[in-house]
């Protein structure tokens, strides 16, 4: 464990300030936080894929995946999507604000056994944001992966979160970046189409690869019909779950799919993992 | 005027943005004399007034509450305040099963120019409040003694009863036999776990139609099954009590008419477990020990322990037996048998004799000490045949607010209020809410006041008329049972 | 080890007033024809003739509680902190009277509350500040099937003391060290031979139940079945998809999390939730992974007979008390349903074999 507050008590949150937020499209707000403990922040560390429980209090709280890498240690990074009673009230925080933060939780990418590998990550809409946390460390420790290929998807250019890193991955010679939106749009000078199809396109070699894919149900599913088609291992896939959680600790009992919790057995699965437990999705 | 000095109270006022606001606000622009205990809530309408905003604020700490809109016909809204008055109405005389002084509440029409009206309505009903004094808090309340022998006094009615049980089911079994080809499923039921439990039987084929048993013990409401099987071809065996479920489905389209198939059968009279529960540990053992039961229309015999005991109908049948004015299917495609007659009396049941017989302190305290051992599991909810919303209650939203999740009897007991309130008018006493309870708490008690107050408002009977309109979802410009005009 | 004691009926109370001078002392009583576990106060008399209709889980797992609660403070400036008190320290409390089954629940909860990757701070202060002393059973109700899952009618696990009923009294045996600390108390006397009356009580009662049935092949029939809608479907019809069951279990151990905002202040609590709730596994988005009764039934199963065990070597997640199938509004029997499953997947096995 990497926060030694979790261990006395993982129930209770440490309080941060909000320092900035940024709207990333009309429903997803990025917050960078500090713990307002600085030794607590000072001694934080987590690995790329975990996730925190954010807490408004009085609402509730609510799991989202660390964006920020672990390499990058002035802030942490929570992308989210408006969808329920505790993400509409995350929206209407401002700089200076107080929030909950229970990390880090959950599992992390196997970074590690990545190494010396070709990268392909797949991501659609807020699924991009565990893959910004493993794309950063990877590029913050580049030399030890091989080639990396980023295909990011949204349905419009206006639904496209992390603008403010676009233009650096696009521009950065060891990457190769591609973006698509599903259908045509004025000023859209990328690729139009969808996510799985555009992988195609780019055939990536899934030769000494792993492929790291993460979005909204439909595409995941097409994305790794397609990573098949191009010849992808299932232990070659990886991908990230989703599911109601409540204590994030693999106690309250209700994320597990059959034996594993969603909370501490994941939310990072091969989809060899996947595929050995009960189709609940 | 004593209500200007001494000690405030607190009472909470929900008045209408067009009429009574208005009126509030005239009272104060021309500086009328008012008490300061009111404590204004300002609203759209008064029909946006959901009864469960007065129980709420009444359970947790007001001393009274007063609704005030615009006067009948006046309504910004045309009809809001006509179906307000029906709901109050009902309200009024609900309160007082949860040992809440009805006095407590008023509701009255106040137009935006009657600040001389508005200072008279705050100022009587303040007074009427000071009067009263502070409201006793649910959890302050303590239960007196000997309660249980007063109501071992209240006698209890008659059973419906003809003889004839016993020879009907081959007769439905025939029926259902040339009808299930047709049909998704067949609801009826089979012996379940032990001897004394019946469950319900999902029929699909004629294998299944095998385990059909028909008798006291088949204690369950079928029709509760109904509207989640919409869409399919669905039949259902029923005992008077449940048809009057269907009915009442029917009534508010909650399910099809051509896809139901009722198989009516003439009750006479079911058990009610925990008071052969009572029965067996008077006598040293229990209903867990029972080893074989034999349960005809007189009675029941049962082996437990090596032991026999005979209990007879009267002894063992459900409260809602006992005056039971439907025992048979109000609605059915096919009648099996002879009609059993109707033991109704015109009499109401023994639990609202009992709650009569007690003072509003009383009741309070009753209420108190039962609802402390709920456990919120809901089965009186998912048992409710009208319960529809069951995914979506209200007592489970965040948004709104309704109950918490903090265990306290007031918790509780709102919860039970909700059950009533969204089931006025509707509920048809099936009394499914109180045997699914695990607890065994009393809750079918405040059904019955609520349709009481059904009753003598509005000359209304819930699921006997597939036509009918329910009376909360109509009203009359002159309510022929309503006296409004108090204050 | 200290020998068995006696403890004479007439005692009973005054051993219970002895044991709450320094404890809280939770004891089964009669309330409304049901039997509910209260706090021991003068007068009371424990309701001891059969097994209690709720599960003593409440004691060392309230049914909510408060997880911290939380004060917002706005300064001048502007600048606003906030604050959080964890919820309130455990009083050390005794349950008494719980039968096995509710005894050996706690060793379920142990598991998954102290036993994992996390710890739970307030289970572990009131499981570690919980003593408890168990009333072994003279005889099976219906619903019972302890032996179905490993225990029996005098099975100690979870349990502090077991205490035998004999002629006149209890025979107490210390299960741990601090039941063997209660022993001491002078309002006891040595057993002598009434050890000798208990051990026949004893295995009287599990001879009386009815012989247990192989339900070693549940985990793996469950899990072989997960894909058959229509077995989960048909088994789940009758369901009214209430929490009796979750809630009087005392295996069951989900909870949830919700806060209680009362304007600068408020609470989270954690409180008891129920699988068989359309909201359990309910997420923003709307989507719901355990739509119908019938997936939420095939996890609840699941979890006891499948999943729980594969984790916990082959620990069953039930204690077999049968409160599920006694308090059902529908008598639904899981013994029924474990079964069912596991006689369709051999039956097809049959088949294939033949094949």
């Amino acid at each position: 464990m990497n926060n030694a507050a979790l261990a006395v008590n993982p129930y209770l949150p440490q309080v941060a300030t909000v320092l900035k937020t940024v709207q990333e499209t009309p429903n997803i707000k990025t917050f960078q936080l500090r713990l307002d403990d600085e030794e607590a922040m000072a001694g934080f560390s987590f690995e790329p894929g975990q996730v925190g429980q954010l807490s408004v209090f009085g609402v509730g709280e609510s799991t989202f995946v660390i964006n920020s890498p672990p390499t990058r240690k002035e802030y942490l990074q929570f992308s989210v999507m408006r969808s329920g009673e505790v993400t509409t009230r995350l929206h209407g925080l401002v700089a200076g604000d107080k929030i909950g933060v229970r990390a880090p939780l959950g599992n992390a990418f196997p970074y590690e056994a990545m190494r010396g590998k070709d990268i392909v990550f797949v991501g659609g809409g807020i699924g991009m944001a565990p893959l910004r946390t493993l794309l950063l460390y990877m590029l913050d420790n580049r030399k030890d992966y091989g080639d990396i290929v980023l295909l990011y998807g949204a349905r419009t250019p206006n639904d496209m979160a992390f603008k403010g890193d676009l233009p650096e991955w696009l521009g950065r010679k060891d990457i190769s970046t591609t973006l698509t939106v599903d259908v045509e749009s004025l000023g859209w000078e990328h690729k139009v189409g969808l996510i799985p199809n555009v992988l195609k396109e780019i055939h990536p070699n899934p030769e000494n690869s792993v492929a790291i894919t993460c979005g909204p149900p439909i595409m995941i599913k097409f994305t790794l019909q397609a990573l098949q088609e191009l010849g992808f291992q299932d232990e070659q896939i990886i991908t990230t779950l989703e599911r109601r959680m409540k204590c994030g600790i693999g106690i309250c009992g209700r994320c597990n799919i059959g034996t594993s919790y969603i909370c501490v057995d994941g939310p990072v699965y091969t989809n060899a993992q996947l595929k050995s437990l009960p189709n609940e999705m | 005027m004593s209500v200007l000095t001494g000690k405030e109270l607190r009472i909470v006022g929900f008045l209408c943005n067009w009429c009574s606001y208005g009126g509030a606000d005239t009272a104060g622009v021309g500086r009328f004399v008012q008490p300061t205990d009111l404590r204004i809530i300002r609203v759209p309408c008064s029909g946006r007034i959901d009864p469960l905003f007065i129980v709420k604020a009444l359970l947790n700490g007001a001393d009274g509450v007063l609704v005030s809109g615009c006067h009948p016909r006046d309504c910004h809204y045309s009809q809001g305040n006509f179906y307000a008055r029906r709901r109050l109405e009902v309200l009024k005389h609900f309160l007082p099963v949860l040992g809440i002084d009805p006095a407590r509440f008023e509701y009255t029409w106040v137009s935006a120019s009657e600040a001389q009206r508005w200072q008279k309505v705050v100022s009587s009903f303040t007074e009427r409040i000071h009067k009263l004094g502070p409201a006793s808090r649910l959890e302050n309340t303590a239960l007196p003694d000997g309660l249980e022998k007063r109501f071992a006094a209240i006698a209890s009615g008659e059973l419906p009863s003809d003889g004839k049980a016993a020879t009907r089911l081959e007769e439905l079994k025939d029926r259902i036999h040339e009808f299930l080809p047709d049909l998704d499923i067949v609801i009826g039921w089979q012996r379940g776990f032990d001897a004394l439990h019946n469950t319900p039987l999902f029929m699909r084929s004629a294998e299944d139609l095998e385990k059909l048993v028909w008798g006291p013990l088949n204690i369950h409401n079928t029709a509760t099954y109904l509207p989640s099987l919409r869409g399919k071809k669905v039949g259902v065996v029923v005992k008077g009590c449940d048809s009057r479920s269907v009915v009442e489905l029917l009534q508010e389209k909650l399910v099809d008419r051509e896809n139901i198939v009722v198989f009516g059968m003439p009750c006479s009279g079911i058990v009610d477990l925990s008071k052969i529960d009572r029965a067996l540990r008077e006598r040293g053992t229990g209903i867990g020990r029972v080893q074989a039961a034999e349960c005809g229309e007189k009675g029941v015999t049962i082996k437990a322990g090596g032991q026999e005991y005979r209990f007879a109908m009267e002894e063992v049948a459900a409260d809602k037996c006992f005056h039971c004015e439907y025992p048979n299917a109000v609605l059915a495609d096919h009648l099996i048998g002879n009609a059993s007659p109707s033991s109704s009396n015109g009499k109401i049941s023994r639990q609202l004799a009992a709650f009569d017989a007690m003072s509003l302190q009383e009741r309070m305290a009753y209420w108190r000490s039962q609802m402390d051992r709920c456990i919120r599991c809901h089965a009186c909810r998912n048992a409710c045949p009208l319960c529809v919303c069951k995914d979506h209650c209200i007592a489970q939203s965040r948004d709104p607010h309704w109950i918490s999740q903090e265990d306290t009897i007031t918790e509780k007991l709102m919860f039970q209020v909700v059950h009533a309130v969204h089931t006025a008018g509707r509920c048809t006493e099936c009394g499914e809410c109180e045997r699914a309870c695990p607890m065994d708490i009393p809750i079918l008690a405040m059904k019955r006041q609520m349709n009481r107050a059904i009753r003598e408002l509005f000359e209304y009977k819930a699921g006997t008329d597939p036509e009918a309109v329910p009376p909360l979802l109509a009203f009359q410009a002159e309510e022929k049972n309503i006296h409004e005009g108090v204050l | 080890m200290t020998g068995a004691k006696f403890l004479s009926k007439e005692k009973l109370l005054d051993w219970l007033a002895e044991l709450g001078q320094t404890r809280r002392v939770f004891m089964p009583v009669e309330e409304g024809g049901k039997i509910v576990f209260r706090p021991c106060t003068n007068g009371d008399t424990p309701a001891l003739v059969r097994d209690a209709s709720a599960s003593p889980k409440g004691v060392v797992f309230p049914s909510s509680a408060e997880l911290f609660r939380y004060t917002k403070t706005k300064a001048r400036g502007g600048k606003s902190s906030m604050e959080l008190k964890p919820g309130t320290e455990f009083e050390p409390a005794l349950i008494f009277g719980t039968r096995p089954c509710g005894a050996r629940g706690f060793t379920i909860f142990d598991r998954v509350y102290t036993g994992g990757k996390f710890n739970d701070p307030y289970y572990r202060a009131a499981r570690e500040n919980t003593l408890i002393v168990t009333l072994a059973c003279e005889g099976p109700e219906n619903t019972c099937f302890c032996n179905w899952v490993g225990s029996g009618p005098d099975d100690p696990t979870g349990s502090d003391v077991l205490a035998t009923p004999v002629e006149g009294g209890f025979v107490l045996e210390s299960v741990s060290e601090r039941g063997e600390a209660l022993l001491e108390s002078p309002l006891l006397q040595p057993a002598e031979a009434r050890t000798a009356e208990a051990d026949s009580v004893k295995s009287r009662a599990r001879a009386e139940l009815p012989p247990a049935r192989d339900i070693s092949a549940a985990p793996q029939s469950i899990r072989a079945l997960f894909d058959n809608q229509k077995f989960w479907d048909e088994v789940s019809s009758k369901c009214l998809s209430c929490g009796a069951c979750t809630y009087l279990c005392p295996t069951c151990y989900c909870f949830t999390i919700t806060d209680e905002d009362h304007g600068d202040s408020g609470k989270r609590l954690r409180s008891w939730d129920n699988c068989m709730s359309y909201q359990f596994s309910l997420e923003a988005s709307g989507h719901n992974p355990r739509p119908t009764k019938a997936h939420r039934l095939r996890n609840r199963v699941g979890h006891k007979f499948s999943y729980y065990p594969q984790l916990h070597e082959g620990l069953l997640a039930c204690c077999g008390c049968g409160r599920c199938i006694r308090s059902c509004p529908v008598s639904m029997d899981i013994r029924e349903i474990v079964l069912d499953a596991i006689d369709r997947v051999q039956a097809k096995n049959c088949e294939v074999v033949h094949e």
